[in-house]
C-alpha cells in the first residue's frame, strides 16, 4: 500500500489524520515536533503535515517520486540510525511543496522529510548529495 | 564570538558532549569531523538557512492553499492513478519506491 493509500486508511478511522512525531522538528520550527499526516482525496496524491496542536501550522507535502521518479536522497548512517530504518521498505520520504505567488508551485528535494512507517517517527534531513537536489524544484504542470 | 586556536588533530569539547576535531587542513579548505550526540543536529549553515528559510515559505496557514490546489493536482502529471481515487486503494497499489540507503 502507498502511503496515500495508508494514510487515507488510517484517516477513515481518524478524521485527524495519522500522527507523526518529529523528535527534532522542521528546520525553523524545532518546537514542534507532533504532527498529523491528513489525506484528502480532493487534493491527492498531495497531503497535509499539519502540527498537531496549531492547525495553522500546516505545510503540503508530496512524495517526491511522484515529481522525480529517480529520486534517491542518500541518508547519512547518523540519520539512518536516528530513525532506526532497518531497510528501505521502512520509509517514507515526503517533500515540502511551496506554492508560489506567481501561481506555480516548487517542491524542495533538497530537505526531504524521512518517515519510519513502522515507528511513524521522522526527520527533516539533508541528504549527503544535497547538492544535486534543488530547494526549490519546480513542480511540473501542464499548460 | 569565542575563537580559539587548535592545530592538526587537536579538538574542543562542547557541552561535555560534542567533540570537533580538525582533521584535515589543505589550503583555505579545513575539513572538521563533529561528534555530537543524536539529538544535536549538525549542519551546514548556508544548506541549513536555504531549507528553513523554504519551510517558512511553504508555511500554509490553516492551509488556505486549499482552494487553490485543485486546479494545481489536476495538472500535475503524477504518476498514473485512477480518474477518481478510492479512499482506500486496493492492496495492489504500486508501492512507493523507497530511499535508497
Amino acid at each position: 500500500m502507498n502511503v496515500v493509500a495508508e494514510i487515507e486508511s488510517a484517516s477513515t478511522d481518524q478524521p485527524e489524520g495519522l500522527k507523526v512525531r518529529l523528535p527534532l522538528g522542521l528546520l525553523g520550527f524545532e518546537q514542534t515536533k507532533e504532527y498529523s499526516l491528513i489525506a484528502d482525496p480532493a487534493i491527492e496524491p498531495f497531503l497535509w503535515l499539519q502540527a498537531a496542536d496549531d492547525p495553522n501550522l500546516a505545510f503540503l507535502v508530496l512524495s517526491p517520486f511522484e515529481v522525480v521518479p529517480d529520486y534517491q536522497p542518500d541518508l547519512s548512517r547518523e540519520d539512518l540510525e536516528f530513525l532506526g530504518l532497518e531497510g528501505p521498505d521502512e520509509s517514507q520520504v515526503l517533500s515540502i511543496v511551496t506554492m508560489r505567488r506567481s501561481g506555480g508551485a516548487t517542491v524542495n528535494l533538497k530537505g526531504p522529510v524521512v518517515l519510519n512507517r513502522r515507528t511513524r517517527s521522522g526527520k527533516q534531513v539533508i541528504p549527503s548529495n544535497a547538492a544535486s537536489f534543488s530547494v526549490q524544484h519546480p513542480l511540473p504542470v501542464v499548460a | 564570538m569565542l575563537i580559539l586556536s587548535r592545530k592538526l588533530n587537536e579538538s574542543i569539547v562542547i557541552d561535555g558532549r560534542i567533540i570537533v576535531k580538525i582533521v584535515r587542513v589543505d589550503g583555505d579548505v579545513v575539513k572538521i569531523g563533529i561528534a555530537a550526540p543524536a539529538d544535536v543536529p549538525v549542519h551546514r549553515q548556508e544548506v541549513y538557512e536555504e531549507i528553513q528559510r523554504n519551510n517558512l515559505e511553504a508555511l500554509a496557514p490553516g492551509r488556505v492553499v486549499v482552494s487553490a490546489l485543485p486546479k494545481l493536482v489536476r495538472r500535475a502529471p503524477a504518476a498514473p492513478r485512477p480518474e477518481t481515487a478510492p479512499a482506500i486503494a486496493p492492496e495492489t497499489a504500486p508501492e512507493t519506491k523507497p530511499s535508497k540507503s
